[in-house]
């Protein structure tokens, strides 16, 4: 007890700027375009704030290439003070994350919402801070889909409906009632969770993904599949001509609608179908994480601390989430007048956070990385019917448990 | 009267053949620059205009200030001269290397001479990106992270360049050297004076396959530095997209800025650059 409110001290010390010399952190991030003008925003916030820290932003391009740069920057000893990470990214090294939850309050810590919790808590200790946080919801178009579908069967059967013969004879349809990038096995993800099934057992021993909760969301794909458009482009790039609705994140809220309206359609945004058991989906985005490393003085990370602590604190989540289409990702936030105005006058907004408050977290095994990539393959699979959901899942689960003897 | 007939058949025949091959031609060029088109008319349209159906190929609203919208997102003054003297110093430090490398190789007897050639083309086999890594912890050792010669130094040798030159010198007559020898001259002067002049085609595509690659060059650049001032021109244009959507209207004016110098190049280089391609076969 005496440590932890001798460690809050000394946060608090750093948060009022009162320790003597300025400290200079450096944050890699993979914000571009509007994300970025927005973080740029909440910088130079922070340095109004918080004079006596510099932090060094650092755009380390896509996701998937500051992922390459913090694996070689952990190996050559070169990570930053704090940078942007996906759970999966840092779970193989999780021994180097700082326990930041040390440096947090119960009452800071329980502020998290629930279903992004999980997925910052190592051995007992909260070691990231969730972010950038979106939800996975449905966009469709308004005029030709008056009620969204609330179920599976619903789902399925709107989509055969919207789906359109092939007047100009290229061999597909002209139209389709829904699409999907098998880029993004996130989307399967969510029909696992819906049916009620997950990758693998509480205690990681055991495959799940091609029991039966497993095979009835494969089979919805593979119903699906008829009616979709499948590309691993930008759905914005395609909606709303070529599709009538598809489940995306709602990051990609501003594109979408920018689609929409160069169209002259309106778009709207719904909770996802449920399934026979949940109506989740899952949260994309990343987290933040500092990194416990001996090239870092305990001040800088400290200052870190502070730095992600103001990412989140409400009035910052709100101003980014409303900015962005990413979501708030604490529970106070979404009790603030300014929140309550955005989305008193944004109606996309409503289902957006209905979907958050029921969002699941990606799983922090250590091979989860190497998991969605075979995921990803028998999603594809299933939607080219190459493959049955069966045969499809049951060579997925052969590979997963090879994961797990390893 | 057969004979004027004859001739007038040959030179129908001659002109409509001539007609049908420009016809083609034609039709190749225009696929070939359609995308080049696509990307100078999105350049300069609103970002409605941009994947409107049915497609606008003459955009109904000229956006100039796309170009300064898209030059003032980052620092892009900075990132072309960082592009301009990465591609140089590696282009001038590639040929330079790559023709005493090839030279050896081709000419010269030594102990060990196709061993070590051999395992030359064996790193080719090894794809890039499994080199990221030790390379990364390589510059890092060196205390390189974030400075010019981790972006120079490490690109001024190819194996493929080193190949390329040398199966041309290697089909240069060793009676050059022979003559040139008897005259008194000596293995530097003989390659500098009598093979480069002679592999010339060869030299440039080495130079311009370098050139454009070092201009190209994107993820190595990502992954070596951490400032912006060291950053180049490839990396400002990734910022133009996101994990969720792309600004095309201002990805496509950055580009046509991107592709400027290369085309500039190009023109200046035309002929070398066509000869040099059909004397070494590189498709």
């Amino acid at each position: 007890m005496l440590r932890r409110v001798a460690l809050l001290a000394l946060v608090g010390v750093v948060a009022l700027g009162w320790i003597g010399a300025a400290v200079e952190i450096e944050f890699w991030h993979a914000m571009s375009t509007y994300h970025q003008e927005n973080l740029q925003v909440l910088l130079d916030k922070f340095h109004e704030e918080f004079p006596d820290i510099t932090v060094i932003a650092t755009y380390q391009g896509r996701y998937g290439d500051l992922e390459a740069k913090i694996g070689a920057a952990t190996v050559a000893h070169e990570l930053p003070v704090i940078a942007q990470v996906y759970e999966n990214w840092v779970t193989p090294i999780q021994e180097i994350l700082y326990p930041i939850g040390d440096y947090m309050t119960p009452a800071e810590k329980d502020n998290i919402i629930d279903g992004l919790l999980p997925s910052t808590i190592y051995d007992g200790i909260v070691k990231t801070l969730p972010f950038n946080k979106s939800i996975m919801v449905l966009y469709y178009r308004e005029d030709l889909v008056p009620t969204p579908p609330t179920t599976w069967v619903e789902y399925v059967t709107m989509s055969a409906a919207l789906t359109t013969g092939d007047d100009d004879g290229d061999g597909f349809p002209d139209f389709y009632g829904t699409g999907f990038r098998p880029v993004n096995p996130e989307l399967f993800l969510n029909f696992l969770d819906q049916a009620g099934g997950d990758i693998l057992d509480a205690n990681w021993t055991e495959v799940l993904i091609n029991n039966e909760a497993g095979i009835a969301a494969g089979n919805l794909v593979a119903d699906l599949a008829p009616y979709s458009f499948i590309t691993n482009e930008y759905m914005s790039n395609h909606f709303p001509n070529k599709l009538a609705m598809f489940i995306d994140t709602s990051a990609g809220v501003r594109y979408n609608r920018e689609a929409a309206e160069n169209a002259g359609v309106t778009m709207g945004v719904a909770r996802v179908p449920a399934g026979p058991v949940t109506q989740g989906s899952m949260i994309q985005g990343t987290n933040l994480a500092i990194f416990d490393v001996d090239y870092w003085t305990e001040e800088q990370k400290q200052a870190a601390v502070v730095f992600a602590k103001f990412l989140i604190r409400d009035d910052n989540t709100v101003f980014w989430a409303i900015r962005s289409g990413y979501q708030p990702v604490t529970k106070t936030a979404y009790a603030t007048p300014e929140w309550a105005a955005h989305v008193a006058s944004t109606p996309d907004q409503v289902a957006m956070s209905a979907q958050m408050i029921d969002g699941f977290s990606q799983i922090l095994h250590p091979a989860y990385g190497d998991m969605r990539n075979i995921i990803a393959t028998a999603f594809e699979e299933i939607l080219a019917g190459v493959a049955t959901a069966k045969e499809a899942l049951d060579a997925a689960a052969a590979e997963i448990e090879l994961l797990l003897d390893e | 009267m057969a004979a004027v007939r004859s001739t007038r058949y040959y030179v129908y025949r001659e002109s409509t053949i001539r007609v049908l091959l420009y016809l083609l031609l034609f039709a190749g060029a225009a696929v070939m620059l359609l995308p080049f088109v696509w990307m100078l008319t999105t350049s300069l349209k609103t970002s409605a205009g941009v994947l409107s159906m049915p497609p606008q190929w003459i955009p109904t609203e000229w956006k100039w200030s796309n170009y300064i919208v898209a030059w003032h997102t980052s620092p892009f003054g900075r990132y072309f001269f960082n592009s301009f003297f990465m591609s140089g110093m590696t282009t001038i430090g590639e040929v330079i290397l790559t023709i005493l490398a090839a030279y050896a190789f081709a000419k010269m007897k030594f102990l060990g001479r196709n061993a070590l050639f051999t395992l030359l083309l064996g790193t080719l086999m090894i794809p890039g990106q499994m080199l990221l890594v030790p390379n990364f912890v390589t510059i890092s050792r060196l205390g390189w992270i974030d400075t010019y010669q981790a972006l120079i130094i490490p690109w001024l040798a190819s194996v493929f360049a080193i190949f390329l030159l040398r199966q041309f010198f290697r089909s240069l007559p060793d009676e050059l050297w022979d003559s040139a020898r008897m005259d008194g001259c000596g293995r530097f002067r003989f390659l500098w004076r009598i093979m480069v002049p002679l592999a010339k085609p060869a030299i440039v595509t080495v130079a311009i396959l370098k050139f454009i690659g070092g201009w190209n060059a994107y993820l190595w650049v990502l992954v070596m530095t951490n400032s912006e001032l060291m950053r180049t021109v490839p990396v400002g244009l990734v910022s133009f997209s996101s994990e969720v959507g792309t600004q095309y209207e201002l990805l496509m004016a950055a580009s046509v800025l991107a592709i400027l110098p290369i085309l500039i190049l190009y023109f200046f280089t035309q002929k070398q650059f066509i000869k040099s391609f059909a004397r070494t076969g590189i498709k």
